[in-house]
């Protein structure tokens, strides 16, 4: 897992160079949310294949829906709780409220 | 958008259950190394390309990295609560609610793991980010600007962007994407971690 982070990192790191030194042409920059539509959509397709292909999964998938659920308003539930505290006492302390509604 | 993610799983379970012979599953692996490689490039080129994101955090402060830390902290909790209430390994749980939202990254990473596991992170991230679109509206309104950013995760520098920036303000919209930003880049750091616990 270490070698792939480096990877990752490392290419996040070629693009965002690539990226700040516009070393991309403005064509494939004016197309670049479509392409990462298509890798994202074609990740998508495999991962579903990965998890036609494991009847395991095909079996439990309404337990996994409804586990991932839970997790998912926990999830969300637990950040609002961390954020409010924050903000309450550390971020906007100083009387700040430009943040609130 | 939903629905094309939607159409594109279920094409591939179908295809993956009805027509493909199950060694297949072992090509996946390097497809999704590719694709995921790929992704990220463009990630970054799209990261690149804000010119004034570095400046943005000096001007704002450090205050504004408080908010990706919440928003890892909660994640982390929010995981690890799920899953003492449906009694599975801590470890596990708590690293499916460090994905932050973004599910390829965090069903690909543990698709090694096992993938059933890869299935609930993949699930539980896309229904966070779903939840969390329709929620910033009103988290906005009522509670709070920063706190309407946080429920978005790492999914505050793309998808949920113009969201926030439809129902905040400007300044609110710029520390999304820092804090969307900072957020995406932890999940693949702090998701092994808490996977090895």
């Amino acid at each position: 897992m270490g070698i792939r982070l480096l990877i990752y990192l490392t290419i996040i790191a070629i693009g965002t160079i690539l990226g700040y030194e516009e070393k991309i042409s403005t064509n494939v920059g004016k197309k670049l949310n479509l392409i990462q539509n298509i890798c994202l959509f074609f990740l998508l397709f495999i991962m579903g294949i990965r998890i036609g292909l494991d009847e395991k999964v095909i079996k439990s998938l309404l337990s996994i829906g409804y586990r991932a659920g839970i997790i998912a308003i926990s999830t969300i539930f637990f950040t609002l709780l961390v954020i409010k505290i924050l903000t309450r006492f550390i971020i906007l302390k100083e009387g700040e409220n430009r943040f609130e509604p | 958008m939903s629905l094309k993610i939607l159409l594109s799983i279920f094409a591939g379970i179908g295809l993956g259950y009805f027509f493909l012979p199950s060694n297949f599953l072992q090509y996946t692996d390097i497809v999704i190394d590719i694709g995921l490689c790929l992704l990220l490039f463009f990630v970054g080129i799209d990261i690149g390309r804000q010119k004034d994101i570095f400046s943005n955090i000096k001007t704002m402060g450090f205050k504004i990295l408080l908010v990706p830390f919440g928003i890892i902290v909660g994640g982390i909790l929010g995981g690890i609560f799920g899953g003492i209430v449906l009694s599975m390994p801590l470890s596990e749980a708590g690293a499916i609610g460090s994905g932050l939202g973004w599910y390829t990254l965090s069903s690909m990473m543990v698709a090694g793991y096992s993938t059933e596991l890869s299935a609930l992170a993949f699930l539980s991230n896309v229904i966070r980010e779903v939840i969390a679109l329709i929620l910033v509206p009103f988290v906005a309104k009522h509670i709070g600007y920063i706190e309407s950013i946080s429920i978005c995760g790492a999914t505050a520098m793309d998808t949920a962007l113009p969201v926030i920036s439809k129902f905040t303000d400007s300044q609110t919209t710029i520390i999304a994407f820092i804090s969307g930003l900072i957020s995406t880049i932890s999940v693949p750091i702090i998701l092994p971690i808490i996977l090895r616990f």
